[in-house]
């Protein structure tokens, strides 16, 4: 796998909130080809980093590359345009719309290729082309991530930030959402995971971040952080 | 009988004015996230243009129109920075505050018109705006041009309103961010730029609604912005703040119950009763008949 390209870097990142500091000199790397996963409890940042690095909150100090760019206070649309993406926490589907047109919204800055690029989503998701006229309030908890994620594809993104797709679904669509975000990353698509779950998304992560209170005190491999002591105390439960 | 053929008429062609208010300042609500009180000012101001293009060029209908619809669009887009300036030094969009903007910009035009045109007089459109012998009659019943024109171009405008926002792009968009702002924002939709988008499109049936009112009115005054405005406000919030349909349902009915109560009681009571059913829908329906859409 050629992991050398650093596809994302973030740098000395500090955001705050009015008085709250959310995020305190991060700094972190996403290579081309990766599953990195940014492990911490809810309030840690995770949110935060996420939308910071789509270019929705301006960065007290610090920088964000992307592919080789600054993109330290450049709007999300322009992000978006360049390549990144988010899968926002709790999907972020718009209820009111039809799945068809969800996917079109995520296809807005990338109208040229939609009729392939649809294509290709329906292949992955068949459930998706089924239900492509229903409303989207009346999919299931699991398909509207499903629905989330290939939003997201239909922008043609090279990273695609996924921000706790496990939250409030039940275990088994847990388990298939990772496999979908596994077999995404086969595909060739970059992944910068965000997730409370930790056993289930270092499992299938190459690398991850432990965020603490907003300052990255843990990093390693995959491997390294399942076996790590502290991280199966406070994340695992072992 | 005839009366009230007659005023169902005149109602509907009124409602469909009201309609194409109600949903200029809709979009604005939902996508720019404004509250444009002035919207109708910004109309009546670009009657006026209508006015003195009819008067420079020998009554050219076609150059009136295209001038008010230039008028009203630059209108709304060189309002759209000082709205789009507050909400960014705030970091939120905040409706109070574009309210009272939208308020001040109402007074500007007011007074512009009051002292730069026709020394604040009212002023008539020619004939040849209004169309002085009526397309039909029957006994009481009379069809004028402006009616017909009226409901004629609110039945497309609003048509062509709602293929926009469910088959465009930008459409999509609009819908993505009158649903949830963030959310859409998320997705990679500039607010902003899009907001711009929505300025510019109720520019373009401001224009429209500013000829059909001189048609169906065929007078015009600095005051006129300002009692329309009153009577939008009414139609929005009786059928639901936001809520596309429900103006268009409401705007109608209430053209058609000011009409009747111009028929059968007299046409002073109608701004009144206008109100009288907003209290009252407010009272049982808080938010609206159709509910709020935000």
């Amino acid at each position: 796998m050629a992991q050398n390209e650093v596809l994302l870097r973030v740098e000395g990142l500090s955001v705050a909130y009015g008085h709250i500091n959310a995020l305190k000199n991060v700094s972190l790397e996403v290579h081309r080809g990766e599953i990195v996963v940014l492990i911490g409890a809810n309030g840690a940042g995770k949110t935060t980093l996420l939308e910071t690095s789509l270019g929705i909150n301006t960065p007290n100090s610090g920088d964000i590359t992307f592919k080789n760019k600054s993109i330290s206070g450049v709007p999300a649309d322009r992000n978006v345009r360049a390549g990144l993406c988010l899968v926002p926490e709790g999907r972020g589907v718009f209820a009111s719309m039809s799945v068809l047109d969800n996917l079109l919204l995520g296809a807005h800055h990338n109208m040229k290729n939609v009729g392939k690029n649809l294509k290709r989503v329906y292949q992955w998701f068949p459930r998706l082309e089924e239900r492509k006229n229903q409303v989207s309030r009346t999919l299931s908890g699991g398909e509207r991530q499903m629905l989330a994620i290939a939003r997201a594809l239909m922008s043609a993104p090279e990273l695609i930030m996924v921000d706790e797709p496990s939250l409030g679904l039940a275990p088994i669509i847990v388990n298939d959402i990772f496999e979908i975000l596994v077999h995404l990353n086969q595909e060739g698509y970059t992944i910068l995971l965000s997730e409370q779950n930790a056993y289930k998304s270092l499992k299938c992560a190459h690398r991850g971040y432990v965020l603490e209170t907003g300052k990255v005190t843990l990093s390693g491999t995959a491997g390294e952080l399942l076996n790590d002591p502290g991280v199966r105390e406070a994340y695992i439960g072992a | 009988m005839q009366t009230f053929i007659a005023q169902v008429i005149n109602g509907l062609s009124l409602g469909s004015i009201y309609v194409l208010l109600a949903t200029g300042f809709n979009l604005l609500l939902l996508v720019a996230m404004i509250i444009h009180f002035a919207y109708p000012q910004v109309v009546v101001f670009s009657m006026y243009i209508a006015w003195v293009v009819l008067r420079y060029t020998g009554n050219s209908i076609v150059l009136a129109v295209l001038a008010a619809i230039l008028s009203s669009v630059l209108l709304n887009l060189i309002s759209a920075p000082l709205f789009q300036q507050v909400m960014k030094n705030r970091e939120e969009v905040d409706i109070n505050t574009t309210m009272v903007l939208s308020l001040g910009i109402g007074m500007i035009i007011t007074d512009v018109l009051s002292h730069g045109f026709n020394k604040g007089l009212p002023i008539a459109f020619p004939s040849k705006l209004i169309g002085e012998t009526p397309i039909l009659r029957v006994g009481l019943i009379s069809l004028q041009g402006g009616q017909v024109a009226s409901l004629a171009v609110g039945v497309l405008a609003v048509s062509g309103i709602f293929l926009l926002l469910y088959k465009t792009r930008p459409g999509r968009a609009f819908r993505a961010i009158a649903e949830d702002p963030n959310g859409a924002r998320l997705v990679g939709i500039p607010l902003l730029r899009t907001g711009f988008e929505s300025y510019a499109l109720s520019g373009v049936l401001g224009g429209l609604i500013a000829v059909l009112l001189a048609m169906l009115l065929g007078y015009s005054s600095p005051g006129l912005g300002e009692q329309v405005a009153h009577k939008v406000l009414a139609v929005s919030i009786i059928a639901g703040l936001g809520n596309l349909v429900g103006g268009l349902v409401v705007g109608l009915a209430l053209g058609i119950l000011e009409a009747l109560v111009q028929g059968y009681i007299s046409g002073s009571w109608s701004n009144a009763i206008a109100f009288v059913v907003m209290l009252l829908v407010m009272l049982f329906k808080p938010r609206g008949l159709f509910g709020i859409k935000l």
